[in-house]
């Protein structure tokens, strides 16, 4: 079985190779780009052999956490885990989970990021090499436990993400945690840096990374540490705790498979609606017919569709990170957080430039309708303000009221508008030019397409060098009010407004024309 | 082609090709549909229908060659020629996260319908697609069955002239099936077009009085069904023409006994 399932797993990856070279280039770049860290990684560890016991340690736990973070998140964020051996193609063949464990775990530890992270930790474990040839062992051990830890919670991360989300209840469950968690780490990592960088750096850090190194997170990395200083229990039971966590963690992952090649794909879950969202939908007397029913349709898809809501979710991550990590870490200065109501309309704008192709190709009903490019594309766009406008205007009113420069308002309205208008009228062009597909509906939100990467790459970097040369239009006069004189706010507001205003509606009348044009193109983009 | 031509003929389809990669799905296809007529398409699998009425319907651009309906040029002049077609894709994703009702609702309004008028409508449709129940469930959770009969339900909405249906009775049950031809009888008495893909020459011969043989990309035969068959049975003429299995290989190791 195992033989059976890697054999599949190379196969399919040398159909891929064969059938889009650039993949090809993609692996290579991968490759040459780990190596090329392999002696910089050479050199932390020189420079930590050389350090005390207890602070190599406490950098190895820094180190792990950072790591484990990132496979935690970056899935998630980045929805792009190709998954050739997604448990559910193997639900019609009646193999049971069991037998299906061994070949997925030795497939996921076959990857070019695990090989990677095990060369990283293996290289520096060899740090503790002047502590002795167990200390090293210990190391070696607690490194690839801990490269375990991030492979199978990357897993288990991804399946469940996608499970809590296909519920009405475990989604709302899903979201508040989201938001205690969001709500907890900001105001924890202003405290931790309320004294500036050194400060934390020589106080409150290390007391954090010494609990870390009690955690499954950085245990593994704790334990050298423990042996080196004559502790044999603390790096046992370190190591047993993590190797444990492992074990754990990987029944969950088990346990999704089980779940998966029973369950079919996420269906509707018996949700009955007796009105007519559509029909009955409130609209303006001189509204256009058929953008108010688009706009009907896409707002049920924005409140009932896992892949919206992760999408919608997603774009609070990078203004986030910005205020809650960057900022204090960086001990930039308050006016810096006016940034992260501009990052958050941006984001959101930009988050859209796929948003046609998330249709799939159920757009063959706007297709078939006639020359409806211009209406599809308002609704669309309108779909998308409804929320936009309050979120962004919320996190504005919450910066004012934070900073208490409420002479920043009309600058910083301004600057908003401006992204969010000028974000969602590039999006609405590049969604219809450039679309490349996107999970179909009913898949876990999380995954990729299998074949995506290239046409994504392309879509993404062209919707964000658009994004990278008009912001600056909109910003830079906001900028000038914060930093020279808060006369250039008046100007801002103007410009921002109209720039934004201008941008959403030539953005979605040129996508609207385009849409026309390629008609007979975009399902087969999409599909 | 006259004007009084080109309104007699339905649906015109000219040297139509579509190459996907290497292979020629679509061989420069020309067929002309009469109007007022029940006209099957059949044709093995990978024969091109699919590709072939996608392309009729603008839902796929053709490498080369022209479609016009009732005379008008669909690819130049889609604000026209499309208000006058109803589609049932096959094997397409629908919006499946409304209602059957608002799915059709959608569908109407789309078509820039009154509100009043897509009201009434999707009710009609919904009570004579036995589709009652069905209104107020997504259709993510529709039988494929149903699927089949919300799709028909969308292609009718408009009260089109031409219907091109690909497989609308597959995974129906024979008393929705009942319906379905009924309605589509009705409507092609009354002056309106039906072009239907299937796989079941049972069906087609019961149903349609004329017929397309399609077979790797191009047009074997057409025609009224009598011409078509010329005195034999509809699937012993489709064999001949497609060609039967050159290797029936007998799964000896399947028998039970």
């Amino acid at each position: 079985m195992v033989a059976a399932v890697l054999g599949l797993k190379a196969r399919v990856l040398r159909h891929q190779l064969r059938r889009e070279w650039w993949r090809a280039l993609l692996l290579l770049g991968g490759v040459v780009w780990s190596l090329s860290l392999i002696p910089a990684t050479f050199w932390v560890q020189r420079y930590l052999s050389t350090e005390a016991s207890d602070v190599r340690a406490t950098l190895l736990v820094g180190f792990a956490t950072v790591c484990v973070a990132g496979w935690l998140v970056v899935p998630l964020l980045v929805t792009g885990l190709e998954d050739a051996l997604d448990p559910g193609r193997f639900a019609s063949l009646g193999v049971q989970a069991r037998r299906l464990m061994p070949g997925l775990t030795i497939a996921a530890a076959l990857t070019l990021p695990t090989l990677f992270f095990v060369a990283v930790f293996l290289i520096l474990a060899g740090s503790w090499r002047y502590a002795g040839g167990e200390a090293v062992t210990v190391a070696s051990v607690g490194g690839l436990l801990t490269v375990a830890l991030m492979v199978v919670t990357a897993r288990v991360a991804v399946a469940w993400s996608g499970r809590l989300l296909s519920s009405r209840r475990s989604r709302w469950g899903a979201f508040a945690g989201l938001v205690v968690v969001a709500a907890g780490l900001g105001p924890a990592v202003w405290l931790t840096f309320r004294d500036g960088v050194d400060s934390a750096l020589a106080y409150e850090i290390p007391v954090i990374l010494e609990w870390l190194g009690r955690t499954p997170v950085g245990a593994g990395m704790a334990a050298p540490g423990a042996l080196a200083q004559g502790d044999v229990l603390g790096a046992v039971w370190r190591l047993a705790l993590l190797a444990a966590t492992v074990a754990v963690v990987h029944g969950a992952w088990r346990a999704n498979v089980e779940y998966t090649l029973v369950h079919p794909t996420f269906r509707g879950a018996g949700t009955r609606r007796r009105g007519d969202a559509v029909l009955d939908a409130r609209q303006r007397a001189t509204g256009d017919g058929i953008a108010a029913a688009v706009r009907s349709r896409s707002l049920i898809y924005w409140r009932t569709d896992p892949r919206y809501l992760v999408g919608a979710i997603g774009v609070i991550a990078l203004p986030l990170v910005f205020f809650a990590l960057a900022m204090p870490v960086l001990g930039l200065d308050q006016r810096w957080g006016f940034a992260a109501p501009v990052m958050l309309a941006a984001s959101i704008g930009w988050g859209r430039h796929n948003d046609v192709a998330y249709d799939s190709t159920a757009l063959h009903l706007d297709i078939v309708a006639g020359r409806v490019g211009r209406a599809v594309m308002t609704g669309r766009t309108q779909a998308v303000l409804v929320w936009a406008v309050p979120l962004v205007a919320l996190a504005a009113l919450g910066l004012l009221a934070w900073t208490g420069q409420w002479d920043a308002a009309p600058g910083l309205i301004g600057a908003c508008t401006g992204a969010l208008g000028l974000t969602l009228g590039i999006s609405a062009v590049t969604s219809v030019l450039l679309p490349y597909r996107a999970p179909a509906p009913g898949q876990n939100p999380f995954g990729a397409e299998v074949g995506a990467v290239g046409a994504s790459l392309v879509a993404q970097l062209v919707s964000g060098a658009a994004m990278a040369a008009a912001l600056p239009i909109v910003t830079v006069a906001f900028v000038l009010s914060l930093t020279a004189d808060a006369r250039w706010g008046w100007l801002a507001l103007v410009a921002g407004t109209g720039l934004g205003v201008a941008g959403a509606l030539a953005g979605v009348r040129a996508a609207g024309a385009l849409y026309d044009r390629r008609a007979g193109r975009l399902l087969a983009a999409v599909s | 082609m006259t004007g009084t031509d080109a309104r007699a003929t339905a649906l015109s389809l000219r040297g139509l090709t579509k190459r996907f990669g290497a292979t020629l799905a679509v061989d420069g296809i020309d067929l002309d549909i009469p109007t007022h007529t029940f006209y099957g398409v059949v044709g093995p699998n990978g024969a091109g229908k699919t590709t072939t009425l996608s392309m009729a319907t603008g839902l796929l651009e053709p490498d080369a060659g022209a479609v016009s309906v009732h005379g008008i040029d669909l690819w130049s002049r889609p604000d026209e020629a499309k208000p006058m077609i109803g589609v049932l894709p096959d094997g397409l994703h629908t919006f499946d996260r409304l209602t059957g009702a608002e799915l059709i609702s959608y569908a109407g309004l789309l078509r820039g319908m009154p509100k009043d008028v897509v009201r009434e409508r999707r009710d009609d449709l919904l009570a004579a697609l036995d589709l009652g129940s069905a209104g107020s469930t997504l259709v993510t959770d529709f039988s494929a069955g149903m699927t089949k009969k919300i799709g028909l339900a969308c292609a009718l909405v408009h009260a089109p002239r031409v219907l091109v249906l690909d497989e609308p009775f597959e995974a129906v049950d024979p008393v929705s099936a009942g319906a379905i031809r009924r309605i589509l009888r009705a409507f092609v008495e009354t002056g309106g077009t039906v072009v239907l893909s299937s796989h079941v020459m049972a069906l087609v011969e019961r149903l349609c009085d004329h017929v397309a043989v399609v077979g790797g990309g191009r047009i074997l035969a057409a025609g009224t069904v009598d011409d078509v068959r010329g005195g034999v049975d509809l699937e012993e003429r489709f064999v001949g023409l497609v060609g039967g299995q050159t290797d029936a290989r007998d799964l000896t190791w399947l028998r039970q006994s």
